[in-house]
């Protein structure tokens, strides 16, 4: 008896179950309705996704969109660089993130550098890509970096230090002391126990962090826009391409939604658990 | 012997420990401090960069007082305020309530969470063409529904009257799941036996919501919603993409007025005067909310 009811559901019927059965029928299609109708639409015959009244079940599939997108707009080097900025955005981040979040915990720095850091991130966290984009523009210049993959790969590593450096800091401060403790006494440097020690016991955390990298340099627009002219342009920069152009021509640029979403959409559906982890954990975490 | 080892190991421990912070120091310098110092420097120069070998010219204050005066400055800054306020509110209620009707480890529950992912996951930028597309006044399939119920079609981001609430509804659309996904973790950490006793006193679900996970989660709520309303601030990619501030100047937020200025009028000085008040207000705003999340956090444990 007692087990049943710890089975029924209770707390999910707080507005009464009508009411939960019509708010999950609206998430549903409010959802799932804008998800099918890029698929569709990347799929459509251009009678169909310029007719009226739009066309809800497609007559005919088509691929010619993708065919399109790779071939007229060039969508594939677009893609090898959203891979590889994305990709070298969380390995520079986590490194560089990781090194300095053990020192920060284990290492031996004045008290000051802390809190100033500390600080630092959370100004960072506050201000909008937008108010330094002039002046990156401006440096990036100077360092010859315009077009290049590089120098996506340092703003968005720049803008994804604080997130990165808040989670590792609370995992390196969680990770048992003792077996540090023990490396020490047996000789093993600062350097040897961050690699072989400490590190690969926050192996979780790691993975929840990169992936929370991943997905928003993947997502990343605004430095892509300013700082590339052709070679290094994103994915993201060049679905934004069809938009100010005069007319929208809605089938490639639903391909190319597709072709946005669908790689990190089945990443995080993959790692779920790690995902929400890490975001409820960036969120209310330090 | 033991002794002299630990002195070496630590002299040595406090050089290593430097070389660790060495990278993130140097990539934030090259990305954020020197820009920032610059930015502040260009802010009170005037420096036209579509006019050929112009040089940043010395004038004090003068771009602070023209944007204070500039019409679209005021406009921008309005709609900001109106489009964090309505949006936060919006998804801080609605994610409540998903969150809620989520929050019991069920097989619903499971498939539910997976679908409120796609609009989290969406890049910005994607979803507002999505929108864009569905709300396209001639072939949008938003108003053909409308229609299909009698309801007259609506100009939604064509009309200046209301081009500013549909990329606030494309903004719920998109962070709602978010809001929820965050207050489902929290209530998950709620003791088992809280719950369980209260329903064994005859607690209804409306009463367990008010009087048990209400209280509990309030810090969670606020902190959320100071996340989101700074979040909601910085908005730029949506708007960007679904209205690029018009019609007009109807959409236009800070972000965009800083982006508009600075990158497409070339204005540096004027925008990076606008860009250095704008993150002096986020810092003190951000001032306060941390130490009310600080507080928050404490009443959480």
């Amino acid at each position: 008896m007692n087990i049943r009811i710890h089975k029924k559901s209770y707390l999910s019927n707080f507005l009464g179950w009508p009411a939960k059965v019509l708010i999950i029928a609206v998430i549903l299609v409010v959802i799932l309705f804008p998800f099918y109708w890029l698929i569709s639409n990347s799929l459509k015959v251009e009678q169909e996704y310029f007719a009226k009244p739009p066309v809800i079940v497609p007559s005919q599939v088509t691929i010619k969109n993708y065919v399109d997108i790779f071939t007229k707009y060039q969508v594939g080097r677009g893609l090898l660089n959203s891979i590889l900025i994305a990709t070298f955005t969380m390995v520079l981040s986590l490194v560089t993130g990781s090194l300095a979040s053990y020192a920060l915990i284990n290492g031996i720095l004045p008290k000051k550098i802390k809190a100033v850091l500390a600080l630092w991130f959370l100004i960072q966290k506050m201000y909008p890509a937008v108010v330094i984009a002039v002046p990156i523009f401006f440096v990036i210049n100077k360092l010859g970096l315009m077009d290049t993959r590089l120098s996506l790969i340092m703003m968005n590593t720049s803008f994804n230090l604080p997130l990165v450096i808040l989670l590792l800091i609370g995992f390196y401060a969680e990770a048992p002391f003792e077996i540090e403790e023990q490396a020490m006494l047996d000789g093993c440097s600062l350097f040897q126990r961050f690699l072989f020690v400490t590190t690969p016991m926050i192996k979780a955390g790691l993975v929840a962090v990169s992936i929370l990298v991943f997905l928003s340099s993947w997502n990343e627009f605004l430095f892509a826009a300013i700082l590339t002219i052709v070679r290094a342009k994103p994915l993201t920069v060049i679905i934004a391409g069809f938009i100010t152009d005069k007319g929208l021509i809605w089938g490639p640029m639903s391909a190319m939604g597709v072709v946005v979403v669908f790689p990190v959409l089945i990443m995080m559906w993959a790692m779920q658990k790690n995902f929400i982890g890490g975001v409820s954990a960036g969120a209310l975490k330090g | 012997m033991l002794i002299s080892r630990n002195i070496r190991a630590t002299t040595g421990d406090k050089v290593v420990s430097w070389v660790f912070l060495l990278p993130v120091i140097i990539i934030l310098a090259v990305t954020a401090f020197i820009p920032l110092g610059y930015g502040v420097f260009l802010s009170f120069h005037k420096f036209q960069l579509n006019i050929p070998n112009s040089k940043p010219v010395f004038i004090g204050f003068s771009n602070y007082i023209e944007f204070m005066k500039d019409k679209l400055f005021i406009k921008s800054l309005t709609n900001n305020i109106i489009f964090a306020t309505i949006s936060v509110s919006m998804e801080l209620i609605v994610g409540l309530v998903v969150a809620m009707i989520l929050s019991e480890d069920n097989k619903m529950s499971r498939v539910m969470i997976t679908i409120i992912l796609i609009p989290m996951i969406i890049a910005p930028v994607v979803a507002g063409t999505l929108w864009r597309m569905m709300l396209d006044s001639t072939y949008g399939v938003v108003d053909y529904f409308l229609e299909l119920i009698h309801i007259p079609g609506v100009r939604w981001l064509s009309d200046p009257k209301i081009a500013l609430y549909s990329v606030i509804l494309v903004d719920f659309w998109k962070f709602t799941p978010y809001v929820a996904i965050l207050l489902i973790s929290s209530v998950k950490t709620i003791p088992r036996s809280f719950m369980d006793s209260a329903r064994v006193d005859g607690a209804s679900p409306w009463k367990l919501f008010y009087r048990i996970v209400l209280p509990i989660i309030s810090p969670v709520i606020i902190i959320v919603a100071m996340i989101r309303f700074i979040d909601a601030f910085k908005v730029f990619d949506l708007v960007f993409v679904m209205t690029g501030g018009g019609p007009g100047n109807a959409t236009e937020v800070l972000p965009t007025y800083i982006y508009r200025e600075g990158i497409k009028y070339f204005r540096i000085g004027f925008a990076s005067s606008v860009a250095v008040v704008f993150i002096t207000v986020m810092f003190l705003v951000s001032g306060i909310f941390i130490r009310l999340r600080t507080i928050q956090l404490n009443r959480v444990e």
